[in-house]
Parts: structure tokens; sequence; C-alpha cells
């Protein structure tokens, strides 16, 4: 008894000791107060719909594609497809926040991953009923299942325009990190867990990831691995091409033939799936690495490509 | 695949005729495993279970099982067809009592069953090493249930080993058992040849 007493109060005193509130660096986190996503200041620079209010028949026909960026992450993660649509002028590109992120890390805690959603919807939407005729999707990593629960739910087809395709950069079905399914258990005593970035990526990630968001994307990944397990069909004319870098270390390379497996086109065909030499999560964006090879800046041209030429047929 | 499928079947079906040759009193156990991974698959199959008494009086029991999502998640769906292939030992607390507390070890061979050329990149094989402590019951008549919780210890990133071969799960099996009692000694029946 008497030693059942002194393991509790030991417990206890390890678990009390465990800090529940990270040491946020205001003037270097995106976590803090002082660094917000650019895109929140000036919306027109990022999202269509705010910079095309009035469109004319030749905008409604040029293609627009929303990027949908991964958690914890911010529109940082598809800057370089924006830039590489100014540079090519054939397609647009609307660059949605999902919801919870680049603002605070009280913000982040307490959104779910419906919030996460629900800028993609809006975007979506706003397109929609502004009468853009090619709207096209890409996520990365967690953008990924985000759409892929927004075909499951039959979003689309309240819609009067259906998208004509979908891309998904490493999306994460199964998280590589095999601790992240044992959140419900863990999550409660570690409060929050830490990611190192390099230089380039600092103040357009978060440092601390809240538990409470860690149990949200462990919700999403099983939720839509369920969906994907029981089939999923793609609105009419929709076509859908994954990415998958062969290495990954956030989302599990196994995620792709999931996707494989779950998604069909909406005559029963296979999706499009490119297994990708790659050993970065989400591979597209090089902007703020520290190791890009030429191989990996030859990747990306190539795949923004094949992109650029599927929007325009 | 399925030669190992057919070499673990047909030495599930030897293992009474082996130790049937034990002078030992011998429970054996053939029964159904149905396991649930957390966040993953139902993976559910069939094993056996065996303890004697030259096991330390039983303390130690000897594990053998087939599970596969095959089974379960993957039926008729599009879950990812993998397969277990287990052996395993535990030890038994109280193993004299009807409720008894078990802690062991699996090992053994997973794999995952790819099915489009392309994705064969992708790791598919693995060794298995879990560790596993649970509840059995052994009931009045002669069948038992286990309850248990485990962890793999090699579980999958996805680089090195399969993606699906995830950290922790719940298993129950159901066994009946073959309880032969102790081989009795030839008697020495005295014959009318024998010399007086």
């Amino acid at each position: 008894m008497k030693k059942n007493i002194t393991f509790l109060f030991l417990l206890l005193i390890v678990l009390a000791s465990c800090s529940k509130t990270p040491d946020i660096d205001n003037a270097t986190m995106l976590d803090g107060d002082q660094i917000y996503d650019p895109s929140i200041a000036n919306p027109k620079k990022y999202l269509i719909s705010d910079s095309i209010v009035n469109p004319s028949d030749i905008q409604k026909n040029t293609p627009v594609i929303i990027a949908a960026h991964g958690y914890s992450a911010t529109t940082f993660e598809w800057d370089e497809l924006r830039a590489y649509a100014d540079s090519a002028k054939t397609f647009n590109v609307s660059q949605v926040l999902l919801g919870g992120h680049g603002l605070t890390y009280a913000d982040f805690k307490k959104a779910t991953w419906e919030d996460w959603q629900s800028s993609i919807i809006a975007e979506y939407r706003k397109l929609d009923s502004l009468g853009f005729k090619k709207i096209f999707l890409a996520g990365s990593s967690t953008g990924a299942p985000l759409i892929i629960n927004m075909v499951k739910s039959g979003f689309f087809a309240t819609q009067s325009t259906q998208p004509k395709g979908i891309f998904l950069v490493d999306p994460i079905i199964v998280s590589s990190d095999k601790a992240l399914t044992m959140v419900g258990l863990l999550g409660p005593i570690l409060g929050f867990t830490t990611v190192e970035l390099s230089n380039g990526e600092k103040g357009h990630w978060y440092v601390y990831r809240p538990q409470q968001t860690l149990k949200q994307l462990m919700a999403l990944i099983n939720i839509t691995r369920i969906d994907l397990q029981n089939g999923i069909r793609l609105p009419t004319g929709t076509y859908m091409k994954v990415y998958k870098s062969k290495t990954d270390a956030t989302a599990d390379p196994i995620s792709a033939l999931m996707i494989y497996k779950g998604m069909q086109t909406s005559v029963n065909g296979n999706i499009d799936v490119e297994m990708i030499d790659s050993k970065l999560h989400v591979f597209t964006r090089l902007a703020g690495r520290a190791d890009v090879t030429a191989a990996d800046s030859a990747t990306q041209k190539r795949v923004f490509k094949e992109m650029e030429l599927k929007m325009k047929n | 695949m399925k030669r190992l499928s057919i070499l673990f079947l047909v030495s599930l079906m030897f293992i009474p005729s082996v130790w049937s040759q034990s002078t030992d009193s011998y429970d054996l156990g053939i029964g159904v495993r149905v396991q649930k991974t957390e966040q993953l698959y139902w993976e559910n199959g069939f094993g056996a279970d065996f303890t004697s008494d030259f096991l330390l009086n039983r303390k130690i029991h000897l594990k053998l099982s087939y599970i596969s999502s095959r089974m379960g998640s993957a039926f008729n769906t599009n879950a990812i067809k993998q397969d277990n292939y287990l052996i395993g030992a535990d030890w038994r607390f109280r193993s004299e009592k009807s409720l008894q507390i078990f802690a062991g070890f699996n090992t053994g061979f997973f794999h995952a069953d790819m099915e489009i050329p392309r994705f064969n990149v992708l790791p598919h094989n693995s060794m298995l090493f879990s560790l596993e402590t649970g509840l059995a019951y052994k009931f009045k008549f002669p069948m038992a249930m286990n309850l248990s919780v485990g962890y793999n210890l090699i579980n999958g990133n996805g680089v090195s080993t399969p993606g699906t071969l995830f950290p922790v799960f719940y298993e129950m099996s159901i066994f009946y058992y073959l309880n032969l009692p102790k081989k009795s000694e030839p008697k020495n029946i005295p014959s009318s040849n024998t010399p007086e």
C-alpha cells in the first residue's frame, strides 16, 4: 500500500512538472501574437474571389485552382505555384488559409478539422457563385484529406460547377510517425509537441502543436481512411491525380495506395497516381528548405507544368 | 505467400500428433482470434494455445496464430490486405485459477499485399515482435477466452517497414481445449508364459 502511494505521488510530480503551456517567442514564431499569415492582411493577393469580384467571360473560363496547405502550415506552402501561375499566365491560384491557421497558438488550439476545411469550402462557394467555370483544387498533406472529405460529403453536388480536377501532393491518410495513433492516451500528458524549423521556415509554420489539434488530425485521417475503405466516387467529369514522395517522414507513402484503391472516377475508372523519387514531404514546396537538390527543383517544375497542361485541356 | 500460409496451416495440424507423444498431460486449445489495431483495421483469424505440466506446471503457454485483414476490414472493401503469422509465449499468473493474468511476447512475419505493381516500391514485408498482456478465463467446460492489449515494438514508418504496421492492438481469443489426460504407463500384466 505504501509503495502504491509513493508511486502515485511520483507520478503526480512527473505529470505536474510537464509544462502544458509552450514558451512562445512572439518576435519569431507564428504561434505568437505578432506574426500572422500575410493573406489575413492582404486577401486580394491570395484569394481570387477577393481579387476578381466581377469576372469577365474570359476570366470565368480561365482555370482557377484552390490550393489548400497542410496541418500547421500557411499559404506559404503554395507560394511557388502562385509564382509559377503568375509567370505562365494560363491559370490563377487561390491560396486559402485553413481555419485556425496562420494566427496564434490559442486560435490553432481551439480549431477543429471542420474549421480547417471551412475556408476551402467558402472559397469554392464564392468562385462558383461568381461564375468561374473551371475550378480545380490542390491539397498538400492534410489539405488532401480535407478535399477528399468534401467529395465524400457530397458538397460538390450542391454547387452549380463541379471541380474539373483535383491534385493531391503528398496526401496524408496514414502518418509516418505512428505515435500519432496514441494521441488519445499520450496527448493529455504531453500537452503539445514541438517541431524544428529551418530559418527559412520560421514564421510560416506553427512550432508548437497542441494535442487538441493532433487529435483533430488523427480524427480527420481516420475518417478519411474509413471512407476510402468503403469507396468514394468523384463528381462527374472530375479528374484526380496523386503525387506521392516515395520517402516521406510525415505522410506515410501507403496513403497513396489507400487513395488509389478508395477513389473512383464517375465512370468507375481509376485515378492517376505517381510515386515521386523524393525524400521531401510536400515536394512542390522548396522555399525555406535548407537541402534542395537540382533533382528536387526539376521535379517541382515538371509537376507544375503537368498541372498547368491538365488545366489547359 | 500462399506456400507460407499452407506451411503454417500444416504445422498447426501436426501439433497434436507431435505432443501426443509426450507422457505429460497437456491442454491444446484451438480457436479464433479477433484483433483490432488502434486507429486501423480489424484483423481476424485462428490460432492455437498449448500448455503442459512440463512447461513449469502450465505457467507457460505457447501460441500460434494467423490473422488477416482479409477476414476483417479488407473483406469486400478497399482496405489493404495484410497477413500476420505469429508464434509466441505467455507467462500465466494464477495459473491454477479460472481467471488468469498473462504477459508474453509474439514474433513472426507480416505481409501487406500491395496488389498493384507500381506500389511494390513501398515496404510490405516485416518481422513482427510484440509484447502482450491481458486476462484469460477458463470456463468450467473446455473453453477459454483471452482479452489482451499488445504493442508492436516493430511498427511501420513507411520507409523501412510497412506503413500499415501500427503499434497498439487489442485482441480477443476464444479457444476450445482438447484436454487430454496424462498417458498411463503400460501395465505389467502377468501372462501365462511368464516363468514363475
